[in-house]
């Protein structure tokens, strides 16, 4: 299975709050059919939260769980109809997010390694603009898929 | 003040579930290294395991290392004898260009 596809992405996502933006990125994982537990992935992500907050600046959080809830390694985007606070660590709002969900047993998994190319990407400012402006699910799809083929191949 | 030149850093990055930030955080220095005109080399210990190692070469070469602190790094010993530094992975995220520029004034006043 792709990690990120047209049903795990919403570009005008409405909430107020990152545990109910957490709640409903896990919804859309667990309607793809990508989850296991949906309780038992919102919690793991919430509590990873609690550890230190993956608000990483730049109007970006990539909030992640790690754990046997997870069914298929997955990546949820979100563009915020409205920021909200996420204590980033630059202090700023958070408009865009990247949730990750990862299988506790997977490791070795070449999965894992579009995230990491995923992740070194959103540090470039050049791509979070583009995934900003994008007009569609496909378009933010081409993006990453673009990119992370880039990625792989260096 | 001697003139601030550009300089041979490395780096090991890791973070708790290492999925995310230990990469973030290696691409981050990365860029702003470069950005500045200097050597670099980021090793990441992550979940996929250790990528990009640093060779005895490379760890003798460097002037400076950076490590994150966020959880352990690996085979820490290897860097006994050089200037360490040790930042949060959020801090490389957010603030490479600086700790790089910051490291480049220091060195240039030993």
């Amino acid at each position: 299975m792709e990690i990120v596809t047209k049903d795990i992405i919403n570009l005008d996502l409405k909430t107020q709050d990152k545990n109910d933006a957490i709640r409903q990125l896990g919804q859309l994982l667990n309607n793809a059919g990508r989850l296991n537990d949906l309780e038992g992935y919102v919690q793991n992500v919430i509590e990873r939260e609690t550890l230190t907050t993956t608000g990483i600046g730049f109007g970006i959080a990539i909030p992640h769980g790690k754990t046997d809830a997870v069914k298929d390694i997955s990546v949820a985007v979100a563009r915020l109809h409205d920021p909200i606070d996420w204590a980033s660590l630059d202090g700023g709002k958070v408009d865009l997010i990247f949730q990750l969900a990862v299988p506790e047993s997977s490791k070795g998994d070449e999965h894992l390694r579009l995230l990491s190319a995923l992740s070194r990407n959103l540090i470039h400012e050049d791509f979070r603009n583009t995934i900003r402006t994008s007009q569609t699910a496909q378009e933010v799809i081409d993006l990453i898929s673009q990119s992370l083929t880039k990625a792989l191949e260096v | 003040m001697n003139e601030v030149k550009p300089i041979n850093l490395i780096g090991v990055t890791a973070c708790p579930s290492g999925v995310a930030h230990t990469y973030m955080a290696a691409e981050s220095l990365e860029t702003a290294a470069k950005a500045a005109g200097c050597d670099v080399h980021v090793e990441t210990q992550g979940q996929i395991g250790i990528e990009n190692q640093l060779s005895a070469e490379a760890i003798k070469a460097a002037d400076v290392v950076i490590l994150t602190n966020d959880i352990g790094i690996k085979n820490e010993d290897r860097f006994k004898g050089k200037l360490v530094l040790r930042v949060s992975s959020g801090d490389l995220i957010g603030k490479s260009p600086i700790i790089v520029k910051k490291l480049m004034a220091k060195l240039a006043e030993a």
